[in-house]
C-alpha cells in the first residue's frame, strides 16, 4: 500500500480513537519501546483509559478493542522537546505576545512562567500534530542575572490545560552575550549563582520555620553564614527554587556553550551535590568525561556546527555522538525553531546526529526517553510500557527522516487533530491550485 | 541580459579610448550595470573525470539509473551510459547519487560573519541601514571571503551562492554570485559574468526600523510611495542618458549610483530579488513592477505565494521559499509547509532558499520536507523533479540557467556525488566538483578548506 493510501487508511481509523475509555489496540507495529535497543516487530499495543496496558509481539488484540493496523510502520512514544518556550511565545516580533521574560529588577530565580502558559497557542497545536506530546517550557530572563526562573513541564493534551507540572527546573544563562548585557563578566554571573546557592543553603540551615521566605535570586551578602536578603513575591509558593535545587528535587539548568563554562557547570554540580543540566553546550564534547562523571545532562542543538560566537568556536556535528559515547545523557532542542517547529525540528536534529555518529536508538532516545528522564516525566512518558500514558505516534516512515510524517498522534490515548491554522489555510487555497494543476501540463 | 551587459562593456571600452584622444566630448553609453570589479576566479586544477554506475538526477527532470557523466576541461561533455572515457579518471558511483551542485539563492555568508560579535550588532554588514534607499551599495564590497560558513556550504554540496543584502532597506543594494571556494577576496570567488541582482524588500522590516526613527517609511503606503518615486526618477535618469548617448542632448545627467542600479532594473539588466511575505504586499509590488515595466525575478521567502499563484505565473515571478519557518512575525503567520508543492503544482516557479548558514547546509533536506508536506494532498513530486528546486530553478533565476544547475553537455561541471539519496538526512556530499575540479573530498582527512580564522585554534578539531 503506498504511503498516501496508508495515510488515508489511518484517517479512516481516526474516529475509532476518540473515546478515551474505549480499548484500542495498535497491531502490526514496529514498536520502539525505548526500553530495549531493538524495536518489537509485529507488536500489539493495547491502550485503555488513556494508558498503555501492554506491548506484546504478535498478540491477538482484545475482542472489544478498536483495532488500528500500523502495517509494519514505526511506532514510537510521543516526542518530547527538552527546551522550548511553547505557550510563552506567539509572534516573536510582537513583544506583547511574548511572556518568557521579566524586566530587569524582576523576581529573578523566583520568576515562574506557569502563570503565563497559553494552552491555545497555535504553536502548541502544530507541535502536537507533528507528534510532540510533552515539552519543557522555560523562561529566558527573570530580571536578575543570571537567573531565568523556573520552567514547567507541559503535556500537550488537546482539551484542557497543557500545564502538567510547574517548577520542574531552575533556569539560568551564563555566557558572553548575557554577561555583557547584565553584570559585565561571566565571572560575575558564576559568582552570583554560587552566592545565591550559598545564601539559600545558609538560610535553610539557619531557619527554624519552614514557611520563612528565603533568597530568591538576589546575591548574598559577604559571608555565606549570613542569610541572604529575602524577596517576598505575591503568590510565591513556600519552597523557593534554590531550595528545590539544593535538595535535589529539581535540576539547575544552565544555558551555556563555552568549554570553560561547561567545566564550571560540572564543578558546580559536584561542589554543591546538585543536578545540573546544560542547555546548548556547543563545546560540551570537550568536557564529555567530566560531564558523565558529574552526571550532568546536556540539551543540545545538533545542527550547530559553526563558530557563531567566541563561546561556540568548537561547535561540531558529532557533539551528540561524542557526548553519548562518553555516557552523557543527551536531549535535543534546536535554536530558532524550538518553539515554532518544536516537534518537526527534533526529528531532523536527531537524524542529523545519527548521520554524524550517534547510534540510531540513541537518536530516538534523545528526543523521547532522555528528556523524560532529565525532567522527571519518565513516570508517565518516554517509553512504550504498561502503565505509561498512551502518548503514541504511528509514523509513515523512519521517524528520523525529515520526510516522514506522523499518521496518528495519540496524547493520553486521545487522537490529536491534524487540523491546524496551517492545514485550514492549505485547504482553503487548494481548490484553486488543483484547478490550475489540471489546466497545466503534467510535469515529469 | 548577459548580451546587453557585454555590449555595454564593449561600448565603454571603445569610447574610453576615443575620449582620451579627442577634445570633443565622447558620447558615453549608459553604464548602469557596468562591472568595474570583474571576477578574477580561476578554476582549481582538474583532471578529466568520469563518474560511473551512479543514479543521476540531472536537474532537467530526468533520473538515470546506473548512469555516467563525463567531465572534460571543466565542462560536462556527456551524460548517459557506456560513454567513451579515454584518459578520464574513473569514479565508481555505485550505490550513490549524482546531482548538479546545490545553488543557494539567498545567503548572508561573509556579511553575517562568524564569529559574530557585538560590533556587528551596532554596525552590521548585512545591510547599510542609514537610508531606506541604498541602491548604490554593493554587498560584494562587504563580503569576508574567509567566513567559515563558505566551507561549511561547500562541504554540504553547495557550488553557487547568491549573497545579497538584508531586508531593512527597501532598496538594499546589489547582490553578488560567488562560488564557495577558498579565497582571500571577493573577485577571486566571484562567478564570472554572473549578473548582479538588486535586493529589495516589502512589508514590516523597513517601516518598523525607519518608523521608529520617525523617518519615511513608517507605513506600507509610505514604502510603496518611496519605491515609485525612486523608479520615476530612474526613468528620467535613464531617458536622459539615452538622449545623451544618441546625441540628442549635449550633457549627460550627473552620475548617480543609486539611479544607475534602478535604471539597470528598468532596462532588464539587473534582476530584482524582493524579500516579501504577505500576499497583499506581493500584489502591491507586482503592481509597481507592472507600472514601471520591469519584472520582479523572485520574491524571497514568499510565504503567501500559494495564495497568489496566478498573479505570479502571469509575469513569471518565482518564489524562493523555506520548508517550514513561520510565525515569528505577523507577515509570516500564514506560512504553510505545502507552499512549495502548491505553487509548483499550479505551474508557478518555486525554489528553496536558506537565508541561514545552517539551513544552507541542508537545502536538499529543505526540499525533502517541502515535498513530504504534499504527501497528504497527493502533491509529492518525485526526486527528479524535486532536485530542480535547489539546482536548475535557482540557476535560472540568477541568470545562469544555461551554465549551472543542470547535468547536461556544455554545462559547467558543477556536480555533487552524494553517499546516498540526497533527500535523506543520512546522506552526505562525498565529492564536490566545481568547474570540473574536485574541490571537496570527504574521504580525505583534513581535506576540507579551513578558513583563516580557524587556524591554530586548539579547540577547533577537524570538522566531521
Amino acid at each position: 500500500m503506498s504511503i498516501f493510501n496508508f495515510g488515508l487508511a489511518m484517517l479512516g481509523a481516526f474516529a475509532a480513537v476518540n473515546a478515551q475509555a474505549a480499548t484500542v489496540a495498535i497491531v502490526h507495529a514496529k514498536a520502539w519501546t525505548l526500553i530495549e535497543d531493538q524495536p518489537i516487530d509485529d507488536a500489539t499495543i493495547v491502550i485503555k483509559d488513556g494508558s498503555i496496558v501492554s506491548v506484546t509481539r504478535a498478540a491477538v488484540p482484545p475482542v472489544d478493542a478498536r483495532v488500528i493496523d500500523a502495517q509494519g510502520h514505526a511506532v514510537t512514544p510521543g516526542l518530547i522537546n527538552a527546551a522550548t518556550q511553547l505557550g510563552l511565545v506567539e509572534v516573536n516580533a510582537a513583544s506583547e505576545t511574548v511572556d518568557h521574560s521579566a524586566k530587569p529588577g524582576g523576581p529573578g530565580a523566583a520568576f515562574d512562567i506557569q502563570y503565563a502558559i497559553n494552552s491555545n497557542s497555535a504553536l502548541i497545536r502544530l507541535a502536537r500534530a507533528d507528534g510532540l506530546t510533552r515539552a519543557i517550557t522555560y523562561p529566558s530572563s527573570g530580571g536578575v542575572a543570571p537567573f531565568g526562573g523556573v520552567g514547567a513541564l507541559l503535556h500537550l493534551v488537546e482539551h484542557g490545560e497543557v500545564l502538567e507540572r510547574p517548577r520542574v527546573g531552575l533556569f539560568t544563562t551564563i555566557g558572553n552575550r548575557s554577561a555583557a548585557a547584565s553584570v559585565g563578566s561571566r565571572a560575575a554571573q558564576w559568582q552570583a549563582l554560587r552566592a545565591a546557592l550559598d545564601g539559600a543553603k545558609a538560610a535553610a540551615s539557619a531557619q527554624t520555620s519552614p514557611a520563612k521566605p528565603a533568597a530568591a535570586g538576589v546575591p548574598a551578602a559577604a559571608s555565606p553564614a549570613k542569610p541572604a536578603v529575602s524577596v517576598t513575591l505575591p503568590g510565591a509558593v513556600s519552597a523557593p527554587p534554590l531550595d528545590l535545587v539544593l535538595s535535589g528535587k529539581i535540576p539547575l539548568a544552565i544555558a551555556t556553550h563555552r568549554e570553560s563554562d561547561v567545566r564550571q557547570a560540572a564543578k558546580l554540580a559536584s561542589d554543591y551535590g546538585i543536578r545540573v543540566v546544560i542547555i546548548g553546550g556547543s563545546e560540551a564534547w570537550r568536557v564529555a568525561h567530566e560531564l558523565a562523571s558529574a552526571k550532568v545532562a546536556v540539551v543540545l542543538d545538533p545542527t550547530a556546527n559553526l563558530p557563531y560566537s567566541f563561546d561556540q568556536l568548537a561547535s561540531r556535528l558529532d557533539n551528540a555522538a561524542l557526548l553519548r559515547k562518553a555516557g552523557v545523557v543527551i536531549a535535543m532542542s534546536l535554536d530558532g525553531v524550538q518553539s515554532y517547529n518544536a516537534g518537526l525540528s527534533l526529528r531532523e536534529g536527531a537524524g542529523l546526529a545519527v548521520a554524524n555518529g550517534l547510534p540510531y536508538i540513541e537518536g530516538l532516545r534523545s528526543i523521547i526517553s532522555a528528556p523524560a528522564e532529565i525532567w522527571g516525566a519518565n513516570d508517565r512518558g518516554g517509553t512504550l510500557a504498561a502503565g505509561k500514558d498512551a502518548d503514541i505516534v504511528i509514523w509513515d516512515g523512519d521517524p528520523l527522516e525529515p520526510s516522514s510524517l506522523p499518521t496518528i498522534v495519540l496524547v493520553h490515548g486521545q487522537e490529536a487533530s491534524q487540523l491546524t491554522h496551517q492545514s485550514e489555510l492549505r485547504d482553503r487555497y487548494l481548490p484553486l491550485i488543483r484547478a490550475r494543476a489540471s489546466a497545466t501540463q503534467a510535469r515529469p | 541580459m548577459k548580451r546587453t551587459f557585454n555590449s555595454w562593456s564593449v561600448g565603454i571600452i571603445v569610447l574610453a579610448v576615443i575620449a582620451t584622444a579627442s577634445a570633443t566630448a565622447a558620447r558615453r553609453t549608459p553604464q548602469f550595470a557596468l562591472d568595474p570589479y570583474p571576477s578574477t576566479y580561476q578554476p582549481r586544477p582538474r583532471t578529466d573525470t568520469i563518474i560511473v554506475g551512479v543514479t543521476i538526477l540531472d536537474g532537467a527532470g530526468q533520473r538515470i539509473e546506473n548512469g555516467e557523466v563525463l567531465m572534460r576541461n571543466g565542462k560536462i561533455v556527456a551524460v548517459g551510459r557506456q560513454l567513451e572515457r579515454a584518459g578520464a579518471t574513473v569514479i565508481d558511483g555505485k550505490g550513490r547519487w549524482l546531482t548538479p551542485g546545490v545553488i543557494d539563492i539567498h545567503s548572508h555568508n561573509g556579511t553575517f560573519p562568524m564569529p559574530l560579535t557585538s560590533l556587528e550588532l551596532t554596525a552590521s554588514d548585512v545591510s547599510e541601514i542609514s537610508d531606506p534607499n541604498v541602491a548604490d551599495t554593493w554587498i560584494e564590497h562587504a563580503v569576508n571571503a574567509q567566513d567559515p560558513a563558505f566551507s561549511a556550504a561547500l562541504r554540504a554540496g553547495v557550488t553557487t551562492i547568491q549573497i545579497l543584502p538584508g531586508s531593512t532597506p527597501l532598496f538594499a543594494g546589489r547582490s553578488v554570485v560567488v562560488k564557495p571556494v577558498p579565497a582571500v577576496d571577493v573577485p577571486s570567488m566571484k562567478f564570472p559574468g554572473a549578473p548582479q541582482g538588486l535586493k529589495m524588500s516589502c512589508g514590516e522590516n523597513a517601516k518598523s526600523y525607519f518608523g521608529e526613527k520617525n523617518k519615511l517609511p513608517n507605513s506600507r503606503q509610505g514604502e510603496i510611495a518611496l519605491v515609485r518615486e525612486a523608479f520615476a526618477r530612474a526613468q528620467d535618469y535613464r531617458d536622459e542618458w539615452k538622449a545623451y548617448s544618441k546625441g540628442s542632448s549635449k550633457k549627460p545627467p550627473p552620475r548617480d549610483l543609486k539611479l544607475d542600479t534602478l535604471a539597470a532594473v528598468l532596462e532588464g539588466e539587473i534582476p530584482v530579488h524582493m524579500h516579501c511575505y504577505r500576499a497583499s504586499d506581493m500584489a502591491a509590488m507586482l503592481g509597481v513592477a507592472a507600472e514601471f515595466g520591469f519584472r520582479i525575478t523572485s520574491f524571497q521567502h514568499a510565504t503567501d505565494a500559494y495564495k497568489i499563484v496566478p498573479q505570479l505565473r502571469q509575469v513569471g515571478t518565482c518564489a524562493a521559499v523555506w520548508s517550514d519557518w513561520w510565525g515569528f512575525k505577523m507577515e509570516l503567520l500564514d506560512a504553510i509547509r505545502e507552499n512549495a508543492v502548491m505553487v509548483d503544482a499550479a505551474g508557478g516557479c518555486v525554489m528553496m532558499h536558506s537565508d541561514s548558514p545552517i539551513v544552507g547546509q541542508r537545502l536538499t533536506i529543505e526540499a525533502a520536507k517541502a515535498a513530504a508536506a504534499g504527501r497528504r494532498i497527493g502533491l509529492e513530486p518525485p526526486p527528479e523533479h524535486l532536485i530542480r528546486w535547489v539546482t536548475s530553478t535557482p540557476a535560472k533565476a540568477l541568470g545562469l540557467g544555461d551554465r549551472v544547475g543542470t547535468i547536461a553537455s556544455s554545462f559547467n561541471a558543477d556536480v555533487v556525488l552524494w553517499s546516498g539519496d540526497p533527500f535523506s538526512i543520512y546522506s552526505k556530499a562525498d565529492q564536490v566538483f566545481i568547474d570540473g575540479a574536485l574541490v571537496y573530498d570527504r574521504a580525505v582527512p583534513e581535506g576540507y578548506p579551513r578558513s583563516d580564522f580557524e587556524l591554530g585554534r586548539q579547540e577547533i578539531g577537524s570538522a566531521p
